[in-house]
C-alpha cells in the first residue's frame, strides 16, 4: 500500500476519532483492515506532525495527536487556496486582496463549509437542507465567490 | 542610432503594443499562436533593452570623441548594467518557480489527503452516470484524480512532477459524465502543454520589470489565452456543449474584478461556438518570428554597412 493511501487513512481515523489518540490507538483502528506495523504508524504520524497537519501533545509518556484542523476547515482552506490560484504571486497577490476587501476569507470559508455541510448526505446533513438543495446552494456559492459580491454569511 | 533605433522599438513593445493586443479580439480564434506572439513580445523587449544598454554608451563615446579610457569605462558600465538585467530576470524567475513549487507541493500533499474518491469508484460513477451519454469518445483515463469533499463546483489542476486533477464534489453533482470528461480534458490540456511554466514566465517578468515599464496586460492576456487553449483541447474530446455548460456550472478562480471575471467567461463561451481562424494563427506566428529577428537585425545592420563599406569590391 502507498504511503500517501496510509497518510490519507490515518487522517481519516483522527478526524473521526474527534479526540487526541496515542498512536497506539491509531494502530488499533487501522490494523481492524489490514496488517500493520505499530511502528509504521508511529514514522507516519510523526510525518504528517512534521507537516504541520497534525498537532502533537504529551499526555503523560505517550504523545497524542489530532488534526490541526477539522476536515471540513482544511478543505475550506484549501479551495480558498485553489481559487485564488490565478496566475502565481502577483496577479495572486492583488486577486486576494482585492477580494479580502469586498468578502472577508472568514465568509467564504463559512460559507464552503456551509455548502460543504449542505451537500453532505451523511449524518451530519439535513440542518439546513438535504442534498438536492445542497447543490444548489453550493452553485449559488460558488457564484457568489467567483464574482466576490454575494452576501457573506447569510 | 542603433541604440535609438532599439529603444523606440522597445518602449513601442513594452507600452504601446500589449495594451492593443490585450484589446484585440482574434487571439480568442488563435489562442496558441496568440501565446507565441505574447512571448516573442516579450523576449524582444528584453533584446531591445540588452541592445540599447551594449550599443549606447559606445556609440554616445564615439559621438563625442572622447579618449580611450572613457571608452573602456563606458563599455564596462553597459556590460555591467546588461548583466545586471539579465541576473534580475533569472532571479525572478527562480524566485517565481521556487514559490510556486512550494506552493503546489503543499497543495497536493493536502490534497492528497483530504481526497475522498475510494480508488476507482469516482471513474466507475462518471461511466454510470455517462450511461446515457453513449459512451464514446468521452471516457478519460485520469491518474492522479482528486475528490475534494464540498459543494462548491471547482475543478483546477496541480502541476508538477506528480500532476493532480482535482474536482470538488460539487463539481461533480452538477456535471454530467461527458461535462465531468470535459473539465478533465481540459485539466489535463494544461498539465501536458506545462502551462504553468508560461504563467510562471510571465508573472516572472511581471516581477522584474521596473514599475513605469510594468503592465499587467500581458500576464492577464496569456492567462486567459491558456484557458482557451486548454477549452480548445476539451472541446476535441468532449464537444463544444459539454465543455460550454462547465464553464457556466462551474466557480471560476478570483478575477481581479468581478467583471473581469465574468467578460473572461464570456469570452470563452462565446468563442466556442466561433469558427477557428488559421490565418490568424499563422499570421501571428509570422509576427512572433519577425519580432525576435528584428532587434538582432537592428544591431547586425550597421555592421554589416560598414563592413561593406570598408571593403569595396
Amino acid at each position: 500500500m502507498a504511503l500517501g493511501d496510509l497518510e490519507r487513512d490515518v487522517m481519516a481515523q483522527l478526524w473521526d476519532a474527534g479526540e487526541p489518540l496515542t498512536v497506539r490507538a491509531v494502530h488499533e483502528r487501522l490494523s481492524r483492515r489490514r496488517e500493520l506495523a505499530y511502528t509504521t504508524v508511529m514514522t507516519v504520524l510523526d510525518r504528517l506532525a512534521k507537516k504541520g497537519v497534525l498537532v502533537q501533545a504529551r499526555d503523560g509518556r505517550a504523545y497524542r495527536y489530532a488534526p490541526a484542523q477539522s476536515r471540513e476547515e482544511m478543505t475550506a482552506a484549501l479551495m480558498m487556496d485553489a481559487l485564488s490560484a490565478a496566475p502565481d504571486d502577483a496577479a495572486r497577490d492583488a486577486a486576494l486582496a482585492h477580494f479580502v476587501g469586498r468578502l472577508r476569507p472568514e465568509d467564504l470559508t463559512a460559507a464552503i463549509r456551509a455548502a460543504g455541510q449542505g451537500a453532505r448526505s451523511g449524518p451530519q446533513s439535513g440542518a439546513q437542507s438535504g442534498p438536492q438543495s445542497g447543490t444548489q446552494a453550493g452553485a449559488q456559492t460558488g457564484r457568489a465567490a467567483s464574482t466576490g459580491t454575494g452576501e457573506p454569511g447569510r | 542610432m542603433t541604440a535609438l533605433l532599439l529603444g523606440a522599438l522597445g518602449l513601442t513593445l513594452s507600452l504601446l503594443v500589449p495594451p492593443r493586443l490585450a484589446a484585440a479580439r482574434w487571439p480568442d480564434r488563435a489562442p496558441a499562436a496568440a501565446v507565441a506572439l505574447w512571448q516573442a513580445i516579450t523576449l524582444a523587449g528584453v533584446l531591445c533593452a540588452l541592445g540599447v544598454v551594449l550599443a549606447g554608451p559606445e556609440e554616445l563615446v564615439r559621438a563625442v570623441g572622447a579618449g580611450r579610457t572613457v571608452a573602456a569605462a563606458a563599455l564596462l558600465g553597459a556590460l555591467a548594467v546588461a548583466a545586471l538585467i539579465v541576473a534580475r530576470l533569472l532571479v525572478s524567475l527562480a524566485a517565481v518557480g521556487g514559490r510556486s513549487r512550494a506552493r503546489r507541493a503543499r497543495h497536493r500533499m493536502l490534497v492528497d489527503l483530504l481526497d475522498t474518491a475510494e480508488g476507482d469508484l469516482d471513474i466507475g460513477e462518471l461511466e454510470r452516470g455517462g450511461a446515457g451519454g453513449g459512451g464514446a469518445g468521452w471516457r478519460v483515463a485520469t491518474p492522479g484524480l482528486r475528490v475534494l469533499d464540498g459543494s462548491l463546483p471547482i475543478a483546477y489542476c496541480v502541476a508538477g512532477r506528480h500532476p493532480r486533477v482535482v474536482l470538488s464534489d460539487g463539481a461533480l453533482r452538477v456535471l454530467d459524465a461527458r461535462q465531468v470528461a470535459a473539465v478533465i480534458a481540459h485539466e489535463q490540456a494544461h498539465l501536458r502543454h506545462r502551462h504553468e511554466v508560461v504563467r510562471e514566465s510571465f508573472t516572472a517578468f511581471y516581477r522584474a520589470v521596473p514599475g513605469l515599464l510594468r503592465s499587467r496586460a500581458p500576464l492577464d492576456a496569456v492567462h486567459l489565452l491558456l484557458e482557451m487553449v486548454a477549452d480548445d483541447a476539451a472541446r476535441r474530446r468532449c464537444g463544444a456543449p459539454a465543455v460550454r455548460v462547465a464553464l457556466e456550472r462551474l466557480t471560476e478562480p478570483m478575477a481581479d474584478t468581478p467583471e473581469a471575471g465574468d467578460a473572461a467567461r464570456a469570452r470563452r463561451v462565446a468563442r466556442l461556438s466561433a469558427a477557428r481562424s488559421p490565418g490568424a494563427g499563422v499570421a501571428a506566428l509570422v509576427a512572433a518570428a519577425g519580432l525576435l529577428i528584428l532587434p538582432t537585425v537592428i544591431v547586425v545592420l550597421p555592421w554589416i554597412t560598414r563592413a561593406l563599406n570598408e571593403w569595396p569590391l
